[in-house]
């Protein structure tokens, strides 16, 4: 007998779903007016002047604008390049801790956790103290004769890059240390035993029983990343300027609020198209593994 | 037992009556140690003597604070402290009730630094620093020499803000201090500006974006020569930083007190304001920070130490070579000269 046949059971299950539907009513209503509303209010002063009437003027002089679009280049190339690294250094670390003892890998897990429970301005600083002309790093580097002359890693693209991968590191590495340990261990060890190299069972069982946390993880990050402000304006010297930095700039240097909230909005289409890439990717990919494993 | 309770009822209605006495304006400065310098030598002691409760708040960005508040209707500073073109803009914008000069005396500023809408108290050079590990005794002197990379290797360092920039690439190239704004609105003229900073980019290492970051630049020895703020460079020197700088060719700034419309006392902001800037206490603001009074009677009668005076953009014997900062041409070109300078550093 299923429950749909039985009136008592049914009526029970609706109102169940009821009560849940009300469980959540008080976090519906929060998102709401914390993020909703907001980006109502972005759209709506995207369309005004700055003395109150409509006008599309803001989405003609931001679209129009060269700057805006080096702003955009700079946010994506920053985004990917961040995420990149995360993949390059995150992906090895995570597969060395789900197969390292657990001690050992909760002893790991403290010290890449460490870093996230220090305030970024803070860690971004530390940067600068790192790589600055007479810095530890260069001063390491002339010292030993390597280098004759001080690297510029500041105030750059790279010194950017290199306190945003730090940054976000952590962050891409939980999802995907995660999905690696819920990997079954006799799964390994039957594709060791049929003779599988290393190599062989890294790309063929472990990557892509863990893509899950590799996707989420680089949503994460790029979520994170896109409107990543700190550390451009930090360690970015006044060089690397993408969309957030120009927000700022419009907001604090013009007053230009209708141009800002055009900015932002900008930022939100960025966002939901990388999104929607994403989603498709990890689509065409399952689709792709469930089709291997039934050949 | 009654007594006692008569005595402690009375007591409680008078400190819950005392503050309803007590006049109440909130002022919104920068903080820091520069918010710290205006409260010890300006406001406190003028709120003392007015008898006023004053609050402050802080606001690094105080044009878009101020905004902000007056957009919303829910205006809670009743004097905000801003750069002058901040203050013209605000002014422009509708965003300041005009000062009242029945309270704050109108002979207190010199003609050429006068505004309607928001009273400048002290001043400050934009100013060329090197590093004195770098260049010896034997520093450039002229903005041209700054520009003179051949003569003059070495890092520069300048503000991600077209703002004293652009009139300093045209005393680089050789406009007369008392020129620049006259070529500035000519139409070649802003360009003629943004080409002569093209022309030092290669060179720049660093477009700061707050007056410490600039400090701290020069303090490291990160860039040999910063184009800064004469109060961040005496800062560091004083510090003991391998740092100097001259006033020759500096751009002369103002920041300035306003009242923002619809501020909540507004009556009792104007005279705070004019108590905050009697001369006295605008030429004590020199004891924590080396920013020099608008006010010419700051300087008379030795309100300020003979050998402090050079230290000031606006002292008698600096100001030869200067040019002041001209809130009405920013007002009028200000978001162009920005827009060409941002495509500039861009490029």
């Amino acid at each position: 007998m299923t429950i749909a046949a039985d009136p008592a059971l049914a009526a029970d299950a609706r109102s169940e779903r009821r009560f849940f539907l009300a469980l959540s009513l008080p976090a519906l209503f929060i998102v709401g007016l914390a993020a909703i509303l907001p980006i109502l209010w972005i759209i709506r002063q995207s369309f005004l002047t700055t003395g109150g009437q409509y006008t599309v003027g803001n989405y003609e002089k931001v679209l129009s604008s060269g700057l805006t679009w080096s702003a955009l280049v700079t946010t994506v190339e920053l985004s990917f390049g961040t995420l990149a690294f995360c993949i390059l250094l995150g992906t090895p670390l995570a597969l060395a801790l789900a197969s390292a003892r657990p001690r050992v890998a909760n002893l790991l897990m403290a010290f890449v956790m460490l870093p996230l429970w220090t305030s970024i301005l803070v860690r971004t600083y530390g940067w600068l103290v790192l790589l600055r002309r007479d810095g530890l790093i260069n001063a390491a580097l002339t010292g030993s004769g390597l280098t004759t002359e001080p690297l510029p890693l500041v105030y750059n693209f790279t010194g950017t890059l290199i306190g945003m991968v730090h940054y976000m590191l952590p962050l891409f590495l939980l999802p995907v240390y995660a999905a690696m340990r819920d990997i079954d261990a006799n799964l390994v060890r039957a594709s060791a035993s049929m003779g599988a190299t290393l190599g062989q069972t890294i790309r063929t069982v472990i990557l892509p029983l863990s893509a899950g946390g590799i996707f989420s993880g680089s949503i994460i990050v790029f979520i994170y990343t896109i409107g990543f402000f700190i550390t451009p304006a930090v360690l970015g010297g006044g060089k690397v300027n993408p969309l957030s930095i120009r927000i700022e700039r419009t907001l604090s240097t013009f007053q230009d609020w209708g141009s800002a909230s055009v900015l932002g909005i900008l930022l939100l289409i960025l966002m939901a198209l990388i999104g929607v890439m994403f989603l498709a990717a990890r689509r065409l990919m399952a689709r792709n593994n469930v089709g291997t494993v039934h050949a | 037992m009654s007594r006692l309770l008569r005595i402690s009822l009375a007591a409680i209605a008078v400190s819950v009556a005392l503050p309803v006495y007590a006049q109440t304006v909130t002022i919104t400065t920068a903080g820091g140690d520069y918010g710290n310098a205006i409260k010890e030598a300006m406001w406190a002691p003028a709120a003392k003597e007015l008898g006023y409760d004053v609050r402050e708040e802080t606001q690094s960005d105080g044009l878009a604070a101020l905004k902000m508040q007056v957009t919303s209707g829910a205006v809670s500073t009743d004097i905000i402290h801003l750069g002058s073109p901040e203050g013209a803009q605000a002014a422009a914008q509708s965003l300041l009730e005009p000062l009242d000069y029945k309270i704050i005396d109108p002979k207190s500023v010199p003609a050429g630094a006068k505004s309607d809408y928001c009273y400048p108290f002290d001043s400050y050079g934009t100013v060329m620093s090197w590093n004195t590990k770098t260049y010896g005794e034997n520093p450039p002197k002229t903005w041209a020499e700054f520009w003179d990379v051949a003569k003059f290797p070495g890092r520069r360092a300048l503000r991600a803000n077209a703002q004293d920039l652009i009139e300093i690439a045209l005393l680089s190239d050789g406009v007369a201090p008392a020129d620049v704004y006259s070529v500035l609105s000519t139409p070649e003229g802003l360009a003629r500006a943004i080409k002569r900073l093209e022309a030092i980019k290669p060179n720049v290492s660093v477009w700061w974006t707050s007056g410490a970051q600039s400090a701290q630049l020069l303090k490291d020895g990160e860039a040999d020569l910063v184009v800064t703020w004469n109060g961040r460079a005496q800062t560091v020197k004083a510090d003991g930083g391998t740092v100097d700088y001259t006033f020759k060719g500096s751009v002369i700034g103002t920041d300035c007190l306003a009242v923002p419309k619809g501020a909540p006392n507004k009556e009792a902001a104007m005279k705070l304001i004019a108590a905050m800037t009697q001369p006295a206490r605008v030429a004590k603001l020199t004891d924590f920070i080396a920013y020099g009074p608008v006010n010419p009677a700051g300087y008379e009668g030795g309100l300020i130490p003979q050998d402090r005076l050079k230290t000031l953009a606006t002292a008698p014997e600096n100001a030869g070579t200067s040019v002041f900062s001209n809130a009405d041409w920013w007002l009028k070109n200000g978001e162009a000269a920005q827009r060409a300078f941002d495509e500039m550093t861009n490029r």
